[in-house]
């Protein structure tokens, strides 16, 4: 069945489209990832344009993320105040995210960037969750303990404030930085920064685990929230239709994936994420460095 | 008094000889007049139908029928590696581009028209008036243009498109792929023979954004700020529904 996207300003499968939201709906409920970092590129792949891709699939893991965070809320698993910081350097982030965007769009070089963007990016979580991965399973054979906390540097910074529900007496500056940066990459990239977010909350904030997720959703929720309303006034790449049709794969995969999740591991699980985000990460790149079939391409005229 | 009455007999004799000879030797129609871009929109077909008719008629002659779609600019960049990377290069911007244009004939055109006539009748895809705006004078650019354009099929040349049963009734099937865009086109028709255009018909078609795709299109342009806003409430409504539906 096709379906006329008015934005993108192409037809589409229908079907396709629900089933890669389907797809990487499922990916995201098993490892506990809005998916950002899959829809954008399969999107392009199937030839909508970078633009139209970016904006999109930033509204589309708002709602996915919706979702999840209902969920957490329930359980009284979201740090608010965290949260707030977090979310407060996510949208200055995204703010100049959404205007190096449209420059960059200018310049004609979107697909570039994205695709550089995503190397870069990509390439460094997936190399780490595969390492810290492996080591954790070795770990767990060789029966060593980790330190719960180590001071560094970083806990030297003014303006401590006491984070109750993590159980933290931190600076902000630290989640101030951590959320511009994802604010950033959300706007230039399309995703919800989670499985960047994530980890740094872990490894860099040392927030329990049991608040990280929810904690995280929050912050992607009014990022992803806030870079939709900008895309669509500054770029005008918002496809409604898209997102709608995506949501509804995304949605039900989601559940599928949480499900088949629960079964395993937690180390394996991030294993696995970590792989996929390396597969993507080479594959862009492979896009970037082998001579291209067609060396000329058509652009609307900005 | 007799001077206006020997004006007007002037004119009724004359009237059928100037302006409507040519049109009677030359009718055409379209199967509609305006294409609507709707939600479930999957591209649309254009007969063109007519016939020729008095001295134009009769075998021998040849019919062309182009569709143009309005001038809208682009483009045209040239991947380069830097530094082991591909990326975008050079670029041309073509300002008078048509968005969209099929040419339809009996026989190629370059057999039915000599060259001067094409370039000035703009028959034809070697004769469509591409220049680029930048300064850089390479013909691979418009050549690309050309070759991506075909690629989408926004530009099209097909030298057998029309049929003509009887020497005289003659139609062609023209497509509008999804990709075109809304504005006023023209389809024009012309009766060929000896290298000699004999008549020539110009039928508008619209092609305009309906439905709900169209109201989509239109409050994302003018109400940037509100679509954002109801796309966000959208995401989240979809959000909260599955949150509700699958909560065990």
């Amino acid at each position: 069945m096709l379906v006329y996207l008015p934005i993108a300003e192409m037809s589409v499968d229908a079907l396709l489209v629900v089933g890669i939201g389907l797809v990487v709906g499922l990916l995201s409920g098993l490892f506990g990832v809005g998916g950002g970092f899959l829809m954008t590129p399969l999107l392009m792949f199937i030839g909508v344009p970078s633009a139209v891709a970016v904006a999109t699939s930033a509204n589309q893991t708002m709602g996915a993320s919706v979702s999840g965070l209902i969920a957490h809320w329930r359980r009284g698993n979201v740090d608010i105040k965290m949260g707030s910081v977090l979310t407060a350097g996510g949208l200055v982030g995204s703010a100049i995210g959404v205007q190096l965007f449209r420059l960059i769009r200018q310049i004609g070089q979107v697909d570039l960037v994205v695709a550089v963007f995503y190397v870069v990016v990509l390439g460094i979580v997936g190399g780490l969750m595969v390492a810290e991965s492996a080591r954790a399973v070795l770990r767990r054979r060789k029966q060593v303990r980790r330190r719960l906390h180590e001071h560094f540097w970083m806990h030297g910074l003014p303006l401590k404030t006491r984070f109750r529900q993590s159980r933290l007496y931190i600076s902000v500056i630290p989640p101030l930085l951590i959320g511009f940066g994802i604010g950033l990459l959300s706007a230039v990239m399309g995703v919800g920064g989670g499985f960047v977010l994530v980890p740094a909350m872990i490894y860099l904030l040392g927030i329990p685990t049991g608040v990280v997720i929810g904690t995280s959703l929050f912050q992607v929720v009014f990022v992803t929230a806030a870079v939709t309303v900008m895309q669509a006034v500054s770029t005008q790449s918002v496809d409604i239709i898209l997102a709608l049709l995506l949501m509804a794969g995304a949605v039900a995969g989601a559940q599928f994936g949480a499900a088949l999740g629960s079964r395993l591991r937690g180390e394996e699980t991030r294993g696995l994420l970590g792989l996929l985000v390396l597969a993507v990460a080479v594959e862009l790149a492979w896009g970037l460095l082998r001579r291209p079939e067609q060396l000329y391409t058509l652009g609307p005229a900005l | 008094m007799r001077r206006a009455a020997i004006a007007a007999l002037l004119v009724l004799t004359l009237l059928p000889w100037t302006r409507p000879a040519t049109a009677q030797l030359l009718v055409a129609e379209l199967s509609q007049r305006e294409v609507a871009v709707t939600t479930g929109f999957s591209g649309a077909e254009l007969l063109v139908f007519g016939t020729s008719a008095g001295e134009a008629a009769g075998p021998g002659g040849d019919v062309i029928v182009t569709l143009r779609g309005p001038n809208a600019p682009v483009v045209v960049r040239r991947k380069v590696r830097v530094a082991g990377i591909w990326l975008n290069g050079p670029s041309e911007r073509f300002d008078a581009a048509p968005s969209f244009y099929a040419v339809a004939s009996t026989r190629p055109v370059e057999a039915i028209l000599p060259v001067e006539e094409r370039r000035r009748l703009r028959i034809g895809l070697a004769s469509l008036p591409l220049s680029p705006r930048g300064r850089i004078e390479d013909p691979t650019f418009r050549q690309a243009l050309l070759e991506l354009k075909q690629d989408q099929r926004l530009y099209e040349e097909d030298a057998e498109g029309v049929q003509i049963a009887a020497d005289r009734l003659f139609h062609a099937r023209l497509f509008l792929p999804p990709a075109v865009i809304p504005g006023l086109y023209r389809v024009e028709i012309l009766l060929v023979r000896d290298g000699r255009v004999m008549a020539a018909r110009d039928l508008p078609l619209t092609v305009v954004r309906a439905g709900t795709s169209a109201e989509i299109w239109h409050i994302a342009r003018e109400e940037p700020l509100a679509y954002g806003v109801a796309a966000v409430f959208l995401a989240a409504f979809a959000g909260w529904l599955g949150s509700v539906l699958f909560r065990r």
